[in-house]
């Protein structure tokens, strides 16, 4: 039999020593759409770029957090670099790497220094929907209980001689049954627990008309300086280097 | 002295969930401000439904046949919108985890208040008040979902108490706590009874609420059930005894140490149950020796020819982590190439699951689906027995009768049977009780001796209630 967790966990766990703590959850939302933008350039101008970038993470002390998502994405990065340089040419599949760990280290920077919370008020504030920014927090919220409950289901039918592997193509047939046995369980607990919470909000008037908010949120000084360093800087790169 | 306006008014009301077939049978009820009620009844009967129809959840999110009707403080359910409904009264469910919302103890408060339209003054008022009447203020920041289960249990009664409603409704508050978190959430509640709000709990755990002054009971009958005929005669082989060792077991669990040089010399053929509060490590040793965590040390099996490793099923708290077949008897027989089906038949019917061989195990109740989760395990036969975490949460005593009575036919077969548990009932009817603390192994002997170890409860945290006391130590120092 195998066996199961250490305790070490996946999740974005909250860097409380980020100068981007402080930062309006607004702000570090333009910055990840900007950064997201610039992923679309060329090579050579996004190689300038990844070297800024990660000048930028070290200041913000998101370099490890950053470096350690990309790094639980090794295996599709070595797969997409193998497929892209053994099928296209080794310049497309730096370039496609590059964008992905990119993208990666955003998810990591918004996620390092934002709690959910504050991402439901963004996005409030955005004139999103209470109900919709509500869900949508709630979601990336429960994404460290998913990763929970499909380790507990992996453990509770690896128990009882049930082992799912679900990157093995030999076999196949005989595996969709396997697929099934965490397939099911992970629905049922999901759906379980999305009526427990809904039951739990309406209990607690989530369909109020007469919301108030308790949180407010205000651009600072600072909020203005990066994203006006983040168009800055996307100018430059498209521009100057055009 | 004149009857006071109910709070709460049920008449004739039921409920038919569309797909299920059950629900809740004709009942009517009034309760009073100020009145403590206990509502208790078998698996099945509908406990949760009616709490579900007090608080208006039904018909407002749960679809399906409704009759009579419920007024609460002046609304009608049904008529009523939920917000309006929620300002009235409060509810607390089952699973205080599944209903976290919040990414920090604050915000799960402030959710509640912001929802009532208060200013922000008025929230910050009533947050501070709950962080300390609940005992929460040094655990603001934390993560709910990071908390014990007690602690969970007083931040759910605390974002509801938050919002002031006139009335309380617990839908089995108690099933997930230790003993001395149980004993503490009564505490409150009587103290919120004591200001004149009114409290209907719904549990099955009723004797941790007996000695509460002044409280009302209704029992709900639901559906006569077939009477269930277990099988006298046992059929499993006599086995080798043997004996489990465990040496110097040690498990750290992302950088906390969770349990350290623990040794137990564990005899086959009995039950053994281990005790202790939320966090100290019960289910983390039955992980171990099951191997599926982790440890430093050794667990063996040691018997006349030698020694090997340990054997054992491992049925797990939630049954639904493992069910994912059409029906029980595939679930049961799942991916055995030659089952033997006069053991099978035996075990559906020692399980009382006889009458649902060809029911998807999804549709069956929670102490059903416990009992499958545990015939599953019995089926594959594991060579030295099996372990139990938590199997009688949320379980009437019918059901808790048949796992006992099972448990102790495997036991004397020479199967060494383990389970975790916070039911001290239970527990008393296990041969052997180890009792684990946060420093590690308190006490561990035959139960009725580690019963009247007081010093090693005190060390362990867990005072044992009065009502077990009376039933169950001879001494009584209680």
């Amino acid at each position: 039999m195998r066996v199961g967790q250490t305790g070490r966990s996946h999740r974005v766990s909250l860097v409380d020593a980020s100068p981007l703590r402080k930062a309006d959850p607004r702000a570090k939302l333009f910055i990840s759409l900007a950064v997201s933008l610039v992923v679309m350039m060329p090579l050579e101008r996004l190689a300038i770029f990844l070297g800024l970038y990660i000048f930028f993470l070290w200041w913000a002390r998101l370099l490890i957090p950053s470096a350690q998502q990309i790094w639980r994405l090794k295996w599709l990065l070595i797969v997409l670099f193998a497929f892209d340089w053994w099928l296209i040419s080794l310049e497309h599949a730096l370039l496609i790497c590059t964008r992905l760990a990119l993208l990666t280290g955003v998810f990591a920077l918004f996620f390092s220094t934002t709690t959910t919370r504050e991402l439901g008020l963004a996005l409030e504030r955005l004139r999103v929907p209470y109900r919709y920014a509500f869900s949508l927090s709630l979601a990336f919220q429960s994404l460290g209980l998913l990763e929970d409950e499909w380790r507990a289901i992996r453990e509770a039918q690896l128990s009882r001689g049930v082992e799912p592997r679900i990157f093995s193509f030999r076999q196949l047939v005989s595996q969709v049954g396997d697929l099934i046995s965490l397939a099911v369980p992970a629905i049922v607990l999901t759906t379980k627990r999305a009526w427990a919470i809904t039951e739990a909000a309406y209990a607690r008037g989530f369909d109020s008309p007469h919301r108030t908010s308790y949180r407010t949120l205000s651009f600072s000084r600072f909020d203005f300086v990066l994203m006006a360093g983040a168009v800055i800087l996307i100018a430059l790169l498209y521009w100057r280097f055009a | 002295m004149p009857r006071l306006i109910p709070v709460l008014r049920a008449n004739q009301v039921s409920f038919r969930y569309p797909q299920e077939g059950h629900g809740l049978e004709p009942v009517s009820l009034e309760i009073a401000p100020g009145e403590l009620t206990l509502v208790t009844g078998p698996s099945g009967c509908g406990k949760s439904t009616l709490a579900r129809c007090l608080m208006g959840l039904i018909p407002h999110l749960y679809h399906g046949e409704l009759t009579g009707e419920v007024w609460l403080n002046g609304y009608r359910t049904s008529d009523a919108s939920m917000w309006q409904l929620a300002e009235k009264a409060g509810m607390v469910f089952q699973n205080p985890a599944a209903q976290m919302l919040a990414p920090s103890v604050e915000d799960e408060i402030i959710f509640g208040l912001e929802n009532l339209g208060l200013p922000p003054e008025e929230i910050t008022s009533r947050l501070e008040n709950v962080l300390q009447d609940f005992n929460l203020t040094h655990l603001r920041q934390r993560n709910p979902q990071t908390l014990s289960g007690g602690e969970q249990q007083r931040l759910a009664l605390a974002a509801i108490m938050a919002r002031q409603p006139q009335a309380l409704i617990l839908d089995e508050p108690l099933s997930m706590l230790d003993t001395t978190a149980a004993g503490d959430l009564i505490a409150y509640l009587q103290r919120f009874a004591a200001e004149g709000k009114t409290l209907i709990v719904f549990e099955h755990r009723q004797e941790y609420l007996d000695d509460v002054p002044g409280l009302r009971h209704i029992a709900l009958e639901g559906k006569a059930k077939e009477e269930r005929k277990v099988p006298s005669a046992n059929p499993l082989p006599a086995q080798e005894s043997f004996r489990l060792e465990v040496e110097n077991l040690g498990v750290q669990l992302g950088g906390r140490i969770v349990l350290q040089n623990l040794n137990l010399s564990l005899d086959s053929g009995q039950i053994l149950v281990v005790v202790g509060r939320n966090g100290v490590g019960k289910t983390t040793l039955l992980r171990s020796l099951a191997g599926l965590q982790k440890h430093s040390g050794s667990a063996k099996v040691v018997t006349v020819r030698g020694e090997q490793p340990p054997n054992l099923g491992m049925v797990f708290q939630n049954p639904d982590l493992q069910l994912f077949n059409a029906s029980v008897r595939d679930e049961i027989l799942y991916r055995l190439p030659r089952p033997d089906m006069a053991y099978y038949r035996w075990l559906v019917a020692a399980l009382g699951l006889q009458p649902y061989e060809a029911t998807p195990p999804l549709l069956l109740s929670e102490g059903e689906k416990k009992r499958l989760a545990l015939g599953l395990v019995l089926m594959r036969r594991p060579a030295h027995g099996v372990l139990l975490d938590e199997p009688s949460l949320g379980q009437d005593h019918a059901h808790k009768d048949i796992l006992v009575h099972m448990l102790r036919m495997l036991a004397d077969a020479g199967q060494l049977v383990m389970m975790t548990t916070h039911d001290l009932t239970l527990a008393s009817q296990a041969d052997r009780l180890i009792l684990l603390g946060p420093e590690g192994l308190l006490a561990d002997g035959p139960t009725a001796s580690v019963l009247e170890d007081d010093s090693a409860w005190a060390k362990a945290g867990i005072a044992l209630p009065n009502w077990f006391l009376r039933e169950h130590k001879t001494g009584g120092s209680g």
